[in-house]
């Protein structure tokens, strides 16, 4: 299954650029190829055997026998869930990418598709050279999305965006070459655990560059502005939690020494992040720029419950990466929505659009207070488990992070009541409609999404890694 | 009984999510009818349990049920779990039975707005959200319910979104929560850290001296910012801005009160620190005080009620910090009665009125809604504590539970008997103000009265239901001869003070005597208007200005942090990661620039730079020999 996952996209991108189709059925057969790729997935979640944990639906393959190469795939519990954020928020971005139209249809869709086996890719990677193969192959189609169907400022954007990821990458690539020789194999279950601090380092940075942690952000405002809103709403819901995953997945289970000896300063520039993204994200004066910013918060606090490295951090932060995921490309994509009815995501020349467009305010509310982490949502229960893992790492940790809970109430409400509220902003014309049945039919599988997790956050909690003790002994779950 | 529970918290839930879905499909009556039938629904639910609890014995009346883990890390659990028993039992049949009239009410209220689906989906949202506070079976489920009634607060204050202040007011009270909830939050981790549980069975645990305060101290942010206490009450009157109807069932009947509900629910943890609950009895009389001087000055119907409102919640902190609980969940019952009579009363007027709150411009409303009238009186009557109202049974045995707790003590005492005092006195001056002397200029032009179908019918047997309670609700318990209500909350929080029979009647005796000479007053001032109200301009400002508490936070809070957002983008963001990401990109074409000059396609010239290469390198080479 695992395979198939990766290569069902691959194949139909390959198919959509070759064939001469035109623009709608162009769509049609990526939106199909997504759908088909969530049943596949749904398909995997049935099978997986949780109780048993561990990895399942594996796939080796030799490719360079005398370096310990191989085409090694599998999942682990909460890979699936991360495989399952990845496939839905694809689809539901497809579906949108086709339903706004996008000029050149058929290299956009093979694009977007290519991208959504990489990212599969990524999450199931056993093998530490294809892990990086696949790691490289997201970024080409996002450098294409973002420099060619991009805003105004999209080459700016899209040249910080290429200079900072391919410093992580070098730097990643240093270090899976070095770490992989020194072991004598680059298989990432076999692989042996290491203490060399430079090793870490060089996955730690690639990975801080991708989330993005502070102050290693620069290209985020820029990227998430300037893209078209499917594609920041990929980047910042499914390509951050990659990084996120590299942190668990590689840094915090192979390094455990170096893990702990960086610990504090990995987790205080986490905490910076968090407080300087959601006092950035209060003042930011668009749309875009809101949710930017409070996604760099959001992947400071994922970050602090993975190097937590305790059951509750790390249960935590995977419930946390996939209702970030959901909320932020949720968000971003009806930031796109309101963009296409008032042609600004200015907040000063947005307001009142709630009157007369109840599904819009519905859907942006309801959203919105899961955003903020309202007690009871799904979003609640990964910042409560993440802070309360923390806590235990000195309560200092956790302060920080109950003062961004109250900034981050400040910053959604200002969105809400900028967009939704007040009086009848100049860009916003009465002709402006309510949403769609096609925008309601991509968003509110989202929203449902997020609903269904706020009744049973335990579904992720209770299904991500072995056993009741297994979390904190990180390295044990992936022998 | 389970069964029973299960309905009463999720009929409500039940009625917001088929209203909302249902949009325009239904009629705006059908909505509101609706969610009237659920919270009635609620009511039968919470009094089923009730019956069937009264027929287990004294020790056996607790039962929890599990539909499923809802929360996990590692080994620590949280299940999705309601708890009945006596004081969530109460609290059921309060909420959902208050709750009911109200929203019944509001059929009538809201008729005409264009968005009453909204409204009354938010209602039915509200009154879920209170259901889950006081059933929820963890410390978990219960800040889960904390957070949701400060949502649907948050939603039903800024319900009439275009007016801008009806926003800011909705998001100050969001917010002001936000911090109570962080701080309990932060009281969770400290337990999971201890006892790696959230059930309310580890709060009896043994706990060294700190971490029993700090448990405590988070939970009393929660309960001092739901609550409106000093020092985060800032944001209830600005609250006002919501519907009345709103007003009477979050900021006066129910969500209010939930920081009492808190305290009683985890006594045990107050009773390890008893410093902690010495202070939250402190921020109580504190809170009754500073209430009870504003409210002598505003001029706003609603914002009088609401200060009166903070005020009464200062009694009921006052007495379960002192360890009474039984008689602060007693007020809470009757406060619950009188408070939504004095709001649903106070909504006719402003129903009548053309929606004016200013009490300037009121008055003489005795002789055009005479039922109205009494109807006020009586709640003015309970809500100052005269014999035989239903205030007058509550709040005097707070006192007394006061006496009972040595020098601290009577500091407390004295300050709740000049409360008594200020109760009678401003309560009185709204009444006489609104009600007695000629119609005003204003109400001989605007008024109109009440129309006799739904609307009507639907606003004035709510104040009629409301108004029996008030005189006859408090007779279930008179302290010093019969308390079921003490009684009923025995097994889940025993008292830890018992004042003698003497404290009691002379508690009585002196806040009946207090609370009838702030009725004097009043009367003489606004009355009879014997004398000149007398003004201290000083005073008058500093009250006017809520004792600057809005000022004061903004400067201390507010101000700093959009300080620290702009520092940060203009000194950090703009200049050092935005900059510093173009100039690399700028540096990198330069430096290919530069590289690319290199190529000039002279053959001489890269002759020259090997040759030159070649005698370095040999340089080097015999030098490292």
């Amino acid at each position: 299954v695992t395979t198939l996952l990766i290569l069902l996209p691959l194949g139909a991108a390959l198919v959509v650029w070759l064939l001469p189709l035109n623009r709608v059925s162009a769509g049609s057969l990526a939106l199909l190829a997504a759908l088909a790729e969530v049943g596949a997935w749904i398909q995997m979640l049935v099978r997986y055997d949780f109780a048993r944990g561990g990895l399942q639906f594996s796939d080796r393959r030799s490719w360079f026998s005398d370096l310990d190469v191989s085409y090694h795939v599998g999942v682990y519990g909460f890979s699936v869930w991360l495989v399952g954020l990845t496939v839905i928020v694809m689809a539901a971005t497809i579906a949108y990418a086709f339903w706004a139209g996008r000029e050149r249809t058929r290299a956009y869709m093979g694009l977007m598709l290519f991208l959504t086996g990489s990212i599969v890719g990524v999450f199931a990677a056993q093998d530490l050279l294809l892990f990086y193969a696949f790691f490289e192959a997201m970024l080409i189609p996002l450098y294409v999305l973002v420099g060619v169907w991009g805003g105004p400022g999209r080459m700016g954007a899209t040249l910080k965006f290429v200079l900072y990821t391919m410093a992580g990458s070098l730097l990643m690539l240093a270090a899976v070459v070095v770490y992989g020789l020194s072991e004598n194999t680059f298989d990432l279950v076999k692989i042996g655990e290491s203490s060399s601090q430079w090793i870490f380092l060089g996955f730690v940075a690639a990975f801080a560059i991708k989330a993005p942690l502070f102050p290693l952000h620069g290209w985020l405002p820029d990227a998430y502005r300037e893209s078209s809103p499917e594609v920041a709403a990929v980047l910042s819901g499914v390509v951050s939690k990659a990084a996120a995953y590299g942190f668990l997945r590689i840094a915090v289970a192979k390094f455990p020494e170096p893990a702990h000896d960086f610990r504090a300063p990995i987790l205080a520039l986490a905490a910076v992040g968090l407080i300087y993204g959601s006092l950035l994200a209060f003042r930011a004066p668009d749309l875009r720029g809101v949710i930017a910013y409070s996604s760099l918060a959001q992947m400071g606090l994922i970050t602090m419950g993975v190097f937590a490295v305790n059951d509750l951090g790390l249960d935590g932060s995977v419930l946390q990466m996939v209702n970030h995921g959901l909320i932020s490309a949720t968000l971003f994509l009806l930031a796109g929505m309101v963009e296409r009815r008032a042609l600004t995501g200015e907040l000063g020349r947005l307001g009142g659009m709630a009157r007369g467009r109840p599904a819009l305010a519905t859907v942006l509310m309801t959203t919105g207070v899961i955003a903020l982490a309202v007690p009871l949502s799904s979003a609640f229960a990964g910042e409560f488990l993440i802070l309360a893992g923390v806590f235990q790492r000195g309560w200092g940790w956790a302060v920080v992070g109950a003062v961004a809970i109250v900034l981050a109430a400040m910053y959604v409400l200002r969105l809400i009541s900028a967009v939704l509220h007040r009086e009848i902003g100049p860009a916003v014309s009465d002709a402006a409609l309510d949403l769609r049945p096609a925008e309601l039919g991509v968003t509110v599988p989202l929203v449902a999404c997020l609903l269904a997790l706020s009744v049973w956050p335990a579904a992720i909690t209770q299904h991500a890694f072995r056993g009741d003790h297994g979390a904190a002994d990180v390295a044990a779950q992936f022998k | 009984m389970i069964y029973g529970a299960w309905i009463c918290l999720l009929s409500p839930l039940a009625a917001a999510v088929l209203i909302t879905l249902a949009g325009e499909r239904i009629s705006r009556r059908t909505a509101g009818y609706a969610a009237t039938l659920s919270c009635f629904v609620a009511f039968a639910g919470a009094l089923a349990s009730f019956i069937s609890l009264l027929g287990r014995d004294g020790g056996d009346r607790s039962v929890v049920s599990t539909a499923w883990t809802w929360i996990s890390g590692g080994s620590y659990r949280s299940g999705l779990e309601l708890i009945v028993d006596p004081l969530s039992v109460f609290m059921m049949l309060v909420v959902a039975g208050v709750g009911a009239l109200i929203v019944g009410y509001s059929i009538g209220y809201m008729d005409g707005d264009a968005e009453e689906r909204r409204y009354f989906a938010y209602m039915a949202l509200f009154v879920f959200s209170m259901l889950l506070l006081v059933q929820g079976g963890n410390l978990l489920l219960l800040l889960a319910g904390w957070g949701m009634v400060g949502l649907s607060s948050y939603l039903l204050i800024g319900f009439w979104h275009e007016r801008p202040s009806a926003i800011a007011a909705a998001k100050k009270a969001f917010v002001m929560n936000a911090i109570g909830d962080a701080t309990m939050a932060l009281a969770f981790f400290l337990l999971i850290q201890k006892a790696n549980s959230l059930e309310f069975g580890i709060l009896g645990g043994e706990y060294s001296s700190t971490v029993a305060n700090l448990v405590a101290l988070g939970l009393l942010g929660g309960a001092v910012a739901k609550s409106a206490q000093i020092p985060l009450h800032t944001w209830l009157p600005d609250a006002m801005e919501g519907p009345t109807p709103v007003s009477a069932l979050i900021h006066a009947a129910t969500m209010v009160t939930a920081g009492v509900y808190l305290i009683v629910r985890t006594h045990p943890i107050f009773e390890q620190a008893p410093h902690v609950a010495d202070l939250a009895a402190g921020l109580g009389a504190a809170t009754l005080l500073v209430a009870g001087v504003i409210a002598l000055v505003q001029v706003d119907i609603k914002r009088v009620i609401a200060y009166s409102t903070m005020s009464q919640i200062g009694y009921m902190f006052l007495g379960v910090g002192l360890g009474s609980y039984a008689n602060g969940m007693f007020h809470l019952m009757t406060h619950a009665f009188f408070k939504a009579l004095l709001f649903m009363a106070a909504g006719i007027v402003i129903h009548a009125l053309a929606a004016e709150q200013d009490i300037r411009k009121m008055g003489g409303l005795r002789t055009v809604m005479p039922r109205t009238y009494w109807a006020f009186l009586i709640g003015s009557l309970a809500l100052v504590g005269i014999f035989p109202f239903a205030g007058f049974f509550s709040k005097d045995s707070i006192l007394a539970a006061a006496m009972d707790h040595g020098t601290y003590g009577y500091i407390l005492w004295v300050a709740g008997l000049a409360g008594t005092f200020l109760t009678g006195l401003y309560t009185f001056r709204l009444f006489f103000v609104v009600f007695w002397g000629e119609p005003s200029a204003y109400v001989r032009e605007h008024f109109h009265a009440l129309r006799r179908d739904v609307v009507g019918v639907s606003m004035a047997s709510t104040v009629g239901v409301l108004a029996v309670l008030s005189v006859i609700g408090g007779w279930i318990q008179f302290a010093p001869w019969w308390h079921p209500v003490e009684t009923w909350l025995q097994t889940v929080a025993e008292p830890v003070v018992s004042p003698e029979s003497w404290q009691e009647w002379v508690s009585i005796a002196l806040s009946l005597l207090l609370g009838l000479s702030g009725i004097a007053v009043a009367w003489l001032l606004y009355g009879a208007r014997r004398f000149e109200v007398p003004r201290w301009a000083f005073a008058q400002r500093t009250f006017e200005r809520k004792f600057y508490f809005d000022e004061l936070y903004d400067a201390l809070f507010y101000a700093p942090s959009v300080f620290a957002a702009a520092l940060l983008r203009r000194g950090v963001e703009e200049p050092l990661i935005a900059e510093s990401a173009s100039d690399l990109g700028s540096d990198t074409r330069d430096l290919g620039g530069l590289v690319a000059r290199a190529q000039t396609g002279l053959l001489r010239t890269y002759a020259l730079a090997i040759a030159s290469s070649v005698a370095v390198l040999a340089i080097v080479f015999v030098a490292v020999k």
